[in-house]
């Protein structure tokens, strides 16, 4: 692997790629903007490749649609990495200067032959052949990914496979290729990079390392915990028994997280719960204190985008009634329970504090952005004008590593109770926990309530027609959605989305994760779909259940 | 490549159009139909030039630039064929009680061609038999007689969010803007990313939300999305502390080249929202959620979270932050947990 977590190149670099490979994002619905860079590039004559279960948007456009059977990622990248290796396609020089451990990679593929593959994923060995040839052969090439990539049991293989098709073939360091995680919330990228990590102070600098545990506790002037904490994952698996109390700031852990019913339970056993928040939420159920926050219309501060690009955010209006910004709040917070927080002036004075902790956006301020506009990390001083593409001179510390991985099977497959393969995500006029978006006039028009999509055959078998309603049920829970019959989806395999806290779909998804990361598995569990009879409305049937 | 304009010899490159050379030695070439996300159509007809050894005058957004050109870009010939298009332009178009094209939206390109370019003699109006429709989406409002027809909406719809929901209709005089059998725009292939109202020269396409709305009165302040990852900039039209409308920057200028979504123009209803927290809320011993000052609950929460530190150990508390919030909000959330609670329970969403 190489570098953090994060686009290693720039998004307006995509119009000038000559080869696009798509795989476990659907660009349109979830980054629309980035879709159009795409669509941009495919009008210019750029190559398109996307490998996804569903017939999106994208699929169309594309000069190869790889629909591959959920959770089967791992089994297609190394066949590609098979192809490349016995055809000679790679890059020797790349591999000999900038990396180690390609005998990993050469041991791990020597059997994974696009023959083998096509049984697993469902593609068929010419097409994984072709893509395989295109993407090793074409000089501006760059791979483009998100969730659908990391939320399974494998979610790590995956990208470790991914890793690996951009060190054999060289597209690194390079205009226009790299490795792209397009992610998925405005400040995802801006929230690691502050340290909002179990394992990581700002600027990525490990917990684990007693350096940067004396750094941290001589700024912050209080001593440190040596100890890893436990990730968002792990803190939902224990709540209730290893977590007995919870700060949650922005976020509906009720909704958004795998296995609801386990989450409320849990919560239940939680001793305390402070939700900080702008709307009341699913959490709020379980809250002992709510404190009023502002949106990000109603306070200043930097968001930090896919690319690593530091932005600022405007108070353009006041916040409503008592209502205040997180940061002030935070602070305020902090001083009640006894410790000593700085009395900054306003975020710029936070944002100088963070930034004079880590080398990586030490060059960074509020003044510069409001002359210059956004800024890109790594920005080590001042005079430093950000970096739109990474590993310019060979990958950030010292050699980039090959890893072998091999195909394992998702956690939950479909069986005779459970025959349906259901994957879960976000479409384009709803935003996850949806508290801003159901209040929006457009989207309420588009997409008022939850739906699921099936293949024709899959419903006819059923006695299922196009907008009725069924019944969808997994061993973790049941929820009522209309059927959406839809041309989009392979045979076997349904689909939801997740911002309904009415029928909310992650009462379906299995909270089993990743053995590294502990990620859920979002993209694959097995559930049944039964028509649902009598006259009953979305929300009333779920609210029965 | 080397070209002359208005008599100075310039540098063009492969590639460049005469309307590229120009703009970027500062000269001002009039356009409504042209922009540099769409292929160039030549219709509006605004940007014509002289060019030495041709009869007529050519679109410059169209013509590539070639070596040892010889263009005029104000020559009296150019400008009398502004003035005279300006007029016919005039004869069918709303105008205000100044003789001058309505202002719109965020402004009016035509209105400022004509302060600009002046007009050539007054032509009689044209009763254009358009057929008008009332379209039920909540967000696009489109008025035919603002309109121009330099079909950048069609195109931008059509090559940049391609969708191609809606298109050139009718013939002669009646020819209009519409979407297939004149169906609503939310029973088309629109996905409402609005991209036809930041193009519009004219404002005749516009926000239904902001109709009415004053754009000189409106304050504009330039933010980053809160969806996706992204990172768009936004520019947020404020009036009386209200979010009135949301606009896109200057294609070329930013992330973004000018776009967005449905959800970043549109989807600002939440913050001015009834359902919004205007006060802390503390649960208290019936259970349910009441009203309390800040001191208070701010009180309350401390005690709560420091009594769990004290009963289980600072390692029994999570803190959650939120990839929603600012960078600055995230690193004082952690230093919350670190320094102040001496635990590293602290993550957000990234956990996916």
């Amino acid at each position: 692997m190489f570098g953090a977590g994060a686009m290693t190149n720039s998004i307006p670099e995509i119009r000038d790629t000559e080869l696009m490979f798509v795989i476990g994002s659907n660009t349109t619905e979830a980054h629309p903007i980035i879709a159009m860079e795409m669509k941009r590039a495919k009008r210019r004559g750029a190559k398109l490749i996307v490998a996804d279960p569903r017939k999106i948007w994208l699929s169309e456009i594309a000069d190869l649609h790889l629909q591959i059977r959920p959770g089967t990622d791992v089994a297609l990248l190394t066949a590609m990495a098979h192809v490349i290796v016995t055809e000679d396609l790679h890059d020797k020089e790349f591999i000999a200067a900038h990396t180690e451990g390609f005998e990993a990679v050469l041991e791990s593929t020597r059997e994974t032959t696009p023959e083998w593959a096509e049984e697993i994923t469902g593609v068929s060995a010419e097409d994984i052949r072709l893509a395989a040839r295109w993407y090793a052969t074409t000089e501006l090439a760059g791979i483009y990914y998100t969730l659908g990539i990391t939320e399974h049991s494998h979610g790590t293989d995956n990208v470790y496979g991914l890793a690996n098709l951009v060190l054999m073939t060289g597209h690194l360091g390079k205009y226009a290729c790299g490795m792209n995680p397009l992610r998925g919330q405005n400040n995802v990228q801006g929230a690691n990079d502050a340290g909002a990590s179990p394992v990581f102070y700002p600027g990525y600098q490990r917990v684990s390392d007693p350096a940067a545990r004396r750094y941290f506790e001589e700024a912050w002037g209080a001593p440190l915990s040596p100890d890893d904490g436990m990730n968002l994952n792990v803190m939902m698996k224990t709540l209730g028994e290893g977590m007995k109390g919870l700060y949650i700031m922005g976020e509906d852990i009720v909704l958004s997280e795998p296995n609801t019913t386990a989450i409320e339970e849990g919560l239940n056993g939680v001793e305390f719960l402070v939700l900080q928040d702008i709307f009341l939420n699913e959490t709020a159920r379980f809250a002992d204190v709510i404190l009023p926050a502002a949106c990000f219309a109603e306070k200043d501060g930097v968001f930090t985008n896919s690319d690593r690009r530091v932005q600022r955010v405007r108070k353009a209006v006041a916040p409503p009634g008592e209502a205040r910004a997180d940061w002030e709040i935070i602070c305020d917070l902090a001083r009640a329970c006894g410790y000593e927080m700085p009395h900054y002036e306003g975020p710029h004075e936070v944002y100088a504090e963070l930034a004079a902790l880590c080398d990586q956006f030490r060059g960074i301020s509020h003044e510069r952005i409001e002359a210059e506009g956004g800024l890109q990390w790594p920005c080590p001083s001042e005079d430093h004008p950000g970096t739109p593409t990474l590993h310019g001179d060979g990958p950030i510390k010292g050699k980039a590593s090959f890893q072998g991985i091999a195909y394992r099977p998702s956690l939950e497959l479909p069986d005779e109770d459970y025959p349906l393969v259901l994957s879960t995500g976000r479409t384009l006029y709803h935003y996850n926990a949806a508290t801003q978006t159901r209040r929006s006039s457009g989207p309420l028009a588009k997409q008022p309530h939850n739906f699921v999509e099936m293949h024709r055959r899959d419903a006819r078998k059923r006695g299922i027609a196009d907008g009725d309603l069924v019944q969808v049920s997994s061993r973790r829970g049941t929820v009522v959605a209309t059927v959406n019959v839809s041309p989009r989806m392979r045979r076997g395999c349904v689909w939801m989305p997740l911002h309904f806290p009415e029928s909310n779909t992650n009462r379906l998804t299995n909270d089993a994760g990743d053995p590294v990361t502990q990620t859920a598995e979002f993209k694959v569990c097995a559930v049944r779909v039964e028509p649902v009879r009598g006259p009953v409305s979305v929300g009333e049937a779920s609210r029965q259940q | 490549m080397k070209v002359t304009l208005n008599g100075q010899v310039v540098d063009a490159r492969e590639g460049d159009t005469l309307l590229d050379v120009c703009r970027r030695e500062g000269l001002d070439v009039p356009t409504l139909c042209q922009d540099d996300r769409v292929d160039p159509m030549g219709s509006c007809r605004m940007c014509l030039v002289e060019v030495e050894g041709q009869r007529r005058l050519l679109p410059s957004c169209a013509l590539p630039a070639e070596d040892g050109q010889v263009v005029l870009t104000e020559s009296e010939k150019v400008k009398r064929h502004r003035a005279v298009l300006l007029s016919m332009y005039l004869s069918d178009h709303e105008l205000d009680q100044d003789g001058l094209p309505t202002e719109r939206g965020t402004g009016n390109k035509l209105r400022e061609h004509v302060l600009t370019h002046g007009t050539g003699p007054k032509l009689p109006p044209i009763e254009a038999p358009r057929q008008y429709r009332v379209d039920a989406n909540p967000y696009v409002h489109f008025d035919p007689e603002a309109c121009v027809l330099c079909n950048l909406c069609v195109r931008y719809c059509d090559e940049v969010e391609a969708v191609a929901a809606i298109t050139l209709a009718g013939r002669g005089a009646g020819t209009t803007i519409a979407t297939a059998d004149n169906r609503d725009l939310m029973d088309t292939s629109c996905e409402l990313c609005g991209g036809c109202i930041a193009v519009c020269p004219t404002g005749a396409m516009t926000e239904k939300a902001a109709l009415g709305s004053d754009w000189r009165e409106e304050e504009v302040v330039r933010t980053t999305c809160n969806f996706c990852g992204v990172g768009c900039q936004l520019d947020l039209h404020v009036k009386d502390d209200r979010v009135v409308r949301a606009t896109s920057p200057e294609p070329g200028t930013t992330v973004n080249d000018g776009n967005l979504c449905v959800k970043g123009r549109f989807a600002t209803e939440f913050i001015h929202h009834e359902d919004r927290l205007t006060q802390p809320l503390v649960r208290g011993e019936d259970g349910q959620l009441h009203p309390a000052s800040w001191e208070a609950a701010l009180e309350v929460a401390a005690r709560g979270l420091l009594g769990v530190k004290e009963r289980h150990g600072a390692d029994r508390l999570g803190f959650i932050s939120s990839s929603r919030c600012t960078g600055e909000e995230n690193y004082l959330v952690q230093k919350l947990a670190r320094a102040a609670f001496g635990t590293n329970n602290c993550h957000q969403c990234a956990a996916t």
